[in-house]
């Protein structure tokens, strides 16, 4: 019995650590995205015809694009439409998806269905794929990505709250509530809604990461954000023309979004380790 | 009929209504353009006598309803439409892109798979060092987009090595060794983020397996620790696996999209976003309905092969 303890004490602290490291680089990087005015050397979308394709030097520390523009400048900007989208359609999906799941979960019977059948056949399509779709009706740009991944998450976020609120509105104290005379939507509300969303928030913060993921895919393919905005997916699109003559306007953009969606990674493992110490759902 | 029966029969008359929403979305599509679609799609091209003719040939000239019938019509007779800008029919298009993308996801998913597993059971199995060389790998697998990783095994092996070609493609009837040259950076770039993911689950699974009850008795009554893990232990673990390669078999679809597009793969994947940024719509219907209907089928087949793997399938169906 001592061994399952100490096992679960040091996954619970691995955890702890892990959670603290993302949510330092995070904190970190949204720090970044916010004082990227003040602490970009340059302005991102000057463009230098001297500098073009230019090294990296002392004022210039992650080299120059094809246009002479300082890269370290756009990637701190491009943090701002990254994070932006990122955060904004995980927002979005949890403000319509949690409440789905909730009254999905708490009513059930035809109200489960009349809610869970449309929001299923949202998952019917790769998530890629969907977002393309999307895009392709609207037209292209940050806040149609932004919308797309938002829809893309909507259905997983309810499925995740239904889920959990299964679970939580046949617990002890919820049928204590009602026996006390709690109505039905102040127990959904006051007792069910708050022990349901644990699940809810490691999911959100994985999903972020993904989101980062997404949304560069997207400007990538040029279906994202626009030029001139400096966007992570944007650069790396710039870069890979010049991949040989000019590998940093590729290389640090690529790592600026492998670091973030590392924090997100890093905080979404610990949080799960931290509600799931057993690693059953891992 | 066993419970398991009714489970796969219910479940396979349960893909009818999904395939048929997916179709409406799909139907919908070109319809939702704000503006006139048929004007768009033709940019330049479009005189009113075009516009006219294209728009009575997608029946865009009769009511919603006529129009669905019209089309589910010709789909089920195979007749996806055609691209209106090369006049080639879908079917001609989609035939020629969709063995491109089917090579690159199996071939793919098949090394994902021969790395993730054993690295998985090692994982469970294993001492410290082992267990975090594989968590760095898994996290390292997971962060990083897997377009930049090919970008960078572009620098790597095309610019700086000069191994293998950045990109192209060869069919691989007309030259497999060339074929497997251009598929090999793909491939390998959309293996690492998979295999990531099917080491994390082998891994857990085994854990979870390996600490539960008949795992102890089996040790108390002295099986060698290899059959255990490799008899009992991954056969019990393999149902959560199975369901992460069936659903992640459609996040490699997704992947494909992008990853077709780094390297010049003519696949169905470049073909949707060629179509998009062109606002070829009848195109973009035809490799959405194609890429939407393959990754239905493989939940399906997921979920079948769930419920033929997982015995305690009779006992949830039966409740």
């Amino acid at each position: 019995m001592s061994a399952v303890s100490t096992a679960v004490r040091s996954v619970t602290v691995r955890g702890n650590r892990r959670t603290r490291a993302g949510a330092a680089i995070l904190a970190a990087l949204v720090l970044i995205a916010l004082l990227a005015p003040v602490l970009a050397p340059h302005d991102p979308n000057a463009i230098d015809p001297s500098r073009v394709l230019a090294g990296p030097d002392a004022s210039h520390p992650f080299g120059s694009d094809a246009l002479g523009r300082d890269v370290l400048s756009r990637v701190l900007f491009a943090y701002r439409v990254s994070l932006g989208v990122a955060v904004g359609s995980v927002l979005v999906a949890m403000a319509v998806g949690i409440p789905l799941g909730l009254l999905a979960g708490y009513y059930g019977g035809w109200v489960d269905s009349l809610l869970m059948r449309p929001v299923d056949l949202l998952l019917a399509l790769p998530a890629l794929l969907l977002a393309l779709s999307l895009i392709a009706i609207i037209g292209p740009g940050s806040g149609v990505a932004l919308f797309a991944i938002a829809v893309i998450y909507l259905p997983i976020l309810a499925r995740v709250v239904r889920g959990s609120v299964l679970g939580v509105k046949g617990e002890a104290y919820v049928i204590g509530a009602r026996a006390r005379g709690v109505s039905r939507t102040g127990c959904m509300l006051r007792h069910v809604l708050p022990n349901s969303l644990g699940p809810a928030v490691v999911q959100a913060s994985v999903l972020m990461g993904f989101a980062i993921q997404i949304e560069a895919a997207l400007s990538f393919l040029g279906l994202g954000a626009q030029p001139p905005t400096p966007s992570l997916g944007l650069m790396l699109a710039d870069g890979y023309q010049v991949l040989q003559q000019a590998p940093w306007a590729d290389i640090y953009p690529g790592l600026a979004i492998a670091i973030t969606v590392l924090a997100f990674t890093l905080i979404g493992d610990g949080l799960r380790d931290h509600f799931d110490p057993r690693g059953v759902s891992r | 009929m066993s419970a398991r029966t009714r489970y796969a029969l219910e479940r396979l008359l349960l893909t009818i209504p999904t395939l048929l929403a997916m179709s409406l979305f799909v139907f919908l599509l070109i319809r939702l353009v704000p503006g006139d679609p048929v004007r768009t799609m033709l940019g330049f091209r479009a005189t009113p006598g075009n516009v006219a003719t294209i728009r009575h040939q997608l029946h865009l000239d009769e009511p919603l309803p006529t129009q669905y019938i019209a089309w589910m019509g010709a789909l089920l007779h195979g007749d996806l439409g055609r691209d209106y800008i090369s006049h080639a029919p879908l079917s001609q298009l989609l035939g020629e892109a969709l063995p491109v993308t089917l090579e690159l996801t199996l071939l793919a998913m098949a090394l994902a798979l021969a790395v993730g597993l054993p690295l998985g059971v090692l994982a469970a199995t294993g001492r410290g060092p082992v267990r975090r060389l594989t968590d760095g790998f898994v996290i390292a697998g997971v962060s990083i987009p897997d377009f930049w990783l090919g970008t960078l095994l572009v620098l790597l092996f095309a610019a700086t090595l000069e191994w293998l070609p950045p990109s192209g493609y060869v069919a691989f009837t007309s030259d497999p060794v060339a074929n497997l040259r251009y598929m090999a950076l793909p491939v390998l770039t959309l293996a690492v983020g998979e295999a990531a993911y099917i080491l994390r689950t082998t891994r857990g699974a085994m854990e979870e397996t390996l600490g539960a009850p008949f795992v102890t008795f089996l040790r108390a009554k002295g099986l060698p620790e290899r059959a255990i893990v490799f008899r009992h232990a991954l056969r019990n673990a393999s149902v959560p696996i199975v369901t992460v390669v069936g659903i992640q078999f459609g996040v490699l679809l997704g992947g494909a999209i992008v990853i077709e597009t780094l390297f010049g793969l003519p696949g169905v994947g470049r073909l949707t976003v060629t179509a998009i940024n062109q606002r070829n719509y009848t195109v973009v219907q035809g490799s959405v309905l194609v890429i939407a209907t393959m990754f239905i089928l493989v939940n399906l087949a997921t979920d079948l092969l769930y419920g033929w793997l997982d015995p305690r399938i009779d006992e949830v169906v039966e409740r």
